[in-house]
């Protein structure tokens, strides 16, 4: 079957399975270009990869050992006239530095011993080694080293010094030692904490295959173009996704919950009543972009955090949580991640983030099941020894594999590690990703529930450290074995991996096995290692034919933007006519037709599969809207949700946004309720106002009569009094006529 | 959740070397074409089909392999969340055969744990270039625990059987353990339902 060979002609081959690959891989393939997609690796994905815990041991050790020089074999030999000859390199150990391994549990615990006896199931070979290093010694040992030992002698000195060298930097590690010398009591299991079960290595190993373990910790944004691509191109249906079920943050030497939704912030015990508003007011305001916002572009969010008046709590969930930024990051980025932050939000869950089930391992090979339904061909621990070059156009022609087969192609894709490094173009100093990988015992905030995923912002502890993002995984999202927690803890780097990290670990987990009660979980093993950071590399400007197209692995960022953007790109340039990952055809429908059409006796299967896609694209649009409202109901009630379920689903509008503007628009009903209220009573009071004014006029006037009517009198009793004058003067002048 | 159209829905995922005939049993079981020549299906994903057992509306979705096992490159993705593995083998094809614990060994690795197995043994009309017996199959079915079964997607023969005994197998295991049948998507739909009077018995 090995012996198979692989076809001599394609449209595209494609180097490398990590997810820009793939994504070309899928999105050429769907639109019927032939694509050889080749890795030379045994696993899919490149460090896009998740491992289960033994693999992952394979992995680390494979790391160690990756220092012997491949031989590069003469293929000149194979070139035809007017070509040349560009040797790709085959060792990626490039990317991976600084790893280094501890283990903080024992080989075994007493009351373990007694399932041990069973036959081993695991097949990974470490396994055997490392059961037989505890049948030795029965002491603990960092795994590096076990696993060492049975290996090459190289790698042994190689790995000891290490862990020398580890625990003269770290003091933390100290934990280690004392244990070695000391024998195991029989009573181990009961001195430590009651309530938690002891989790031993062998334990671990054991149940390795539980785990699948990311190289890459990212989250995918519910409305990020990850997600968008999935749903777009039905790639979705080969995953299933479960939320992110709360965001925390450490501060004050505490891991709090942040607020996420409105529900959360009503029930936040953390925040007051004022913080609320406040909060909630910002959040709305923030969702469109203003002129006062405007004036603090270029100058630090934090700033303008402060100038909002939000106090320090809400300052730090801002700031941190929920735009991810540092306190430097200018107000216009911390703007545009606070408004993706909360564009996410509410479309699949209380929190913007979803993780695929089983690891972020499965996105790139979804996307290779896609390619391969379509007739992409695959073949792994398979890779190009070189590309062939038209002297005359600086045209990549086709490549020579690593057998020695001349495949032509027009394109290549190839993943950057292959690309010897005085051809690319990256920035410089070189940047890097340190990555830490903790197995634990107990989740980082215990709470009603033990199966909760939590995203979890550390920032800087100390001043010049970095800030780190932190993933907690629990056991449905079938990473790690029941009764553990996977941790996986990112940041830029600053040192080494070690450096960058252990503080953090330090002071959030419990990393020696020493008896005190402690709350915090337990560290049962944890990997620490700088992976070269995917963003560093530039999209254009390397020295390579331009039919020759590079793809950079994981970059920094929580969300997968870059990898899917420049997957999209790489995409127009070897097919700019054609669209990206149009949606697959749904094989319901197309059982659907081929069986309508056996029933009218056609039998030609070649022609009806040609037929059939447009056929059912068209039937489902007209089944779409009935199944919309059917879907709706059904995605409140799952836990584990197939994209495509929402995708048919009439899009909600932002959770968010529309509750709080629904609260503020109540809350401006209720003000205009009272306003009119108040416009009653001043009325009201008006029209008393009025009334009085009106009897002080009537009174006034009443006085102002009166004093007429007094006058009146009094111009009356003058002219009485005149009158009576004149009676008197003509009374008596008759009389003294008559005198 | 759309129980209107089914009471279990069962992921079946069909494993083993190259040109054993996994697509035909498929086609066979599905479609009821035997599909000459090796044109593989484009564009096409799982097949479906809707059998009802003992009155119970049983939908199967059976995944092919995509061609990723020409050159042992299967992703690990394929083998999640399947409730069933047929692995087939080629009478005729002693290579094949020898395979199996290859494939044993990558379903204990990325299949789930409750996965029903079965070992099929395919080109039974082919009876003259035999070249794995039968004693020796159904032997290496029993020490690993597996159902066997031997078919010819050509001649039709025990391929409805394989499919219905699985089916039974799977209820039944559903209905012992109470396994949460919604691990896999569900996926409603318009399956045609094809009804079952006689029901089948595991041999």
């Amino acid at each position: 079957m090995a012996a198979e060979e692989l076809p001599s002609e394609f449209d595209v081959v494609i180097l490398g399975t990590g997810l820009v690959e793939s994504v070309v891989a899928a999105a050429c393939s769907r639109v019927g270009q032939r694509v050889l997609h080749l890795d030379r690796r045994s696993y899919y994905a490149a460090n896009w990869a998740s491992f289960t815990f033994n693999g992952l041991l394979t992995w680390i050790q494979q790391h160690h050992e990756e220092s012997q020089s491949e031989e590069v074999q003469d293929r000149s030999s194979l070139l035809e006239e007017g070509e040349e000859l560009i040797y790709l390199c085959n060792s990626d150990s490039a990317s991976i530095s600084n790893l280094q391994v501890f283990c903080y549990t024992r080989e075994t615990h007493e009351e373990e011993e007694e399932e041990a006896p069973t036959p081993d199931p695991d097949p990974a070979d470490t396994t055997e080694v490392e059961t037989s290093a505890d049948g030795d010694n029965g002491v603990k040992e960092t795994s590096e080293t076990v696993s060492a030992d049975s290996k090459e002698k190289e790698t042994k000195d190689e790995a000891s010094d290490e862990k020398e060298e580890e625990q003269s930097q770290a003091p933390h590690t100290d934990g280690e030692e004392p244990e070695t010398a000391q024998p195991q009591p029989p009573t181990a299991p009961s001195q430590s904490e009651p309530v938690r079960k002891k989790i031993s290595y062998t334990h671990l190993v054991k149940e390795g295959r539980r785990f699948n373990i990311d190289l890459v910790s990212k989250l995918m944004f519910s409305r990020g173009s990850l997600v968008d691509l999935l749903i777009k191109s039905n790639v979705s249906r080969y995953a299933e996704f479960k939320n992110i079920t709360r965001i925390l943050t450490y501060r004050n030497g505490n891991t709090e919950q942040v607020p996420c939704s409105r529900a959360d912030v009503f029930a936040s015990r953390q925040l007051s009543v004022v913080e609320k508003r406040k909060l909630m007011r910002f959040l709305t305001s923030c969702v469109e972009e203003t002129e006062e916002q405007q004036v603090y572009n270029g100058r630090p969010y934090l700033e303008f955090l402060r100038d909002q008046h939000l106090g320090d709590n809400l300052q730090h969930f801002l700031l941190h949580s929920i735009a991810m930024v540092t306190e430097d990051t200018p107000t216009e980025v911390g703007l545009t991640s606070t408004r993706h932050f909360l564009r996410s939000l509410g479309r699949y869950g209380n929190t913007p983030f979803l993780f695929p089930v089983y690891g972020l391992g499965e996105i790139p090979q979804c996307f290779c099941r896609m390619c391969a339904v379509f007739g992409g061909i695959y073949c792994l621990r398979h890779s190009v020894q070189c590309l062939l070059v038209d002297k005359n156009t600086n045209r990549c022609k086709g490549v020579i594999d690593s057998r020695g087969q001349r495949i032509s192609c027009s394109h290549f894709v190839v993943e950057d590690g292959f690309v010897s490094a005085e051809r690319k173009k990256v920035a410089t100093p070189p940047r890097s990703i340190s990555r830490a990988v903790l197995i634990t015992d107990a989740s980082i905030l215990p709470s009603d529930s033990d199966q909760q995923v939590s995203m979890v912002t550390v920032p800087p502890i100390a001043a010049g450290s970095p800030s780190v993002t932190m993933v907690e995984l629990c056991s449905a999202t079938m990473t790690c074995a029941p009764g553990t927690y996977l941790v996986h803890l990112t940041c830029q780097s600053v040192g080494s991996a070690h450096e960058d990290l252990s503080p953090v670990v330090t002071r959030m987990f419990h990393t020696s096995e020493s008896h005190d009660q402690d709350e915090r979980p337990s560290v049962l093993w944890c990997l620490y290692f700088n992976m070269a950071d995917g963003s560093a590399a530039q999209v254009e400007g390397h020295d390579l034919p331009s039919n020759v197209h590079m793809c950079s692995g994981p970059d920094g960022g929580l969300g997968h933007e870059h990898a899917i953007t420049q997957a999209q790109s790489i995409f127009d340039k070897i097919l700019p006519q054609e669209d990206f990952c149009p949606p697959a055809p749904n094989p319901e429908d197309i059982i659907y037709t081929e069986e309508e059409t056996k029933k009218e006796g056609v039998e030609e299967e070649e022609e009806k599969e040609t037929t059939k896609e447009g056929e059912e694209e068209e039937e489902e649009k007209t089944n779409e809207e009935e199944k919309e409202t059917k879907k709706e109901k059904e995605e409140e009630e799952e836990e584990t949700k197939p994209l495509k379920e929402e995708h048919k689903a009439i899009q909600p509008e932002e959770l968010w946004r529309a509750e709080v503007l629904d609260l503020l628009t109540q809350l401006v009903l209720v003000q205009k309720e009272a306003a009119q209220h108040q416009a009653q009573v001043v009325q009201l009071l008006g029209m008393l106002g009025t009334q009085n004014s009106q009897q002080i006029q009537d009174l006034q006037n009443m006085g102002r009569h009166q004093s007429l009517l007094v006058e009146n009198h009094q111009a009356l009793l003058l002219q009485t009094s005149r009158i009576a004058n004149h009676l008197h003067d003509i009374t008596k002048k008759p009389a003294a006529a008559s005198q | 959740m759309s129980m209107e159209d089914y009471d279990y829905l069962f992921k079946i995922v069909l494993i083993g070397n190259a040109g054993v005939g996994k697509t035909c049993l498929v086609r066979r079981f599905t479609q009821g074409l035997f599909p000459p020549g090796q044109g593989a299906t484009i564009g096409v994903d799982f097949m479906i089909k809707t059998v009802e057992i003992k009155g119970e509306k049983v939908k199967l979705q059976i995944w092919d392999t995509a061609g990723q096992e020409r050159f042992r490159s299967i992703t690990q993705s394929y083998y999640r969340s399947a409730n069933a593995l047929i692995l087939t083998y080629d009478i005729t094809c002693e290579d094949s055969f020898r395979c199996l614990p290859e494939w044993l060994r990558e379903i204990e690795q990325y299949a789930n744990n409750q996965v029903v197995t079965i070992l099929v043994g395919n080109k039974i009309d082919l009876v003259e270039k035999r070249e794995v017996l039968r004693q020796r199959a159904e032997d290496f079915a029993e020490a690993q625990s597996m159902l066997y079964l031997e078919t010819s997607a050509k001649e039709s023969d025990n391929v409805e059987k394989l499919f219905l005994n699985l089916a039974c197998e799977l209820i039944r295991e559903a209905k012992q353990n109470k396994l949460d049948n919604n691990d896999t998507a569900p996926m409603p739909g318009e399956g045609k339902t094809i009804s079952y009077l006689s029901c089948c018995s595991l041999n």
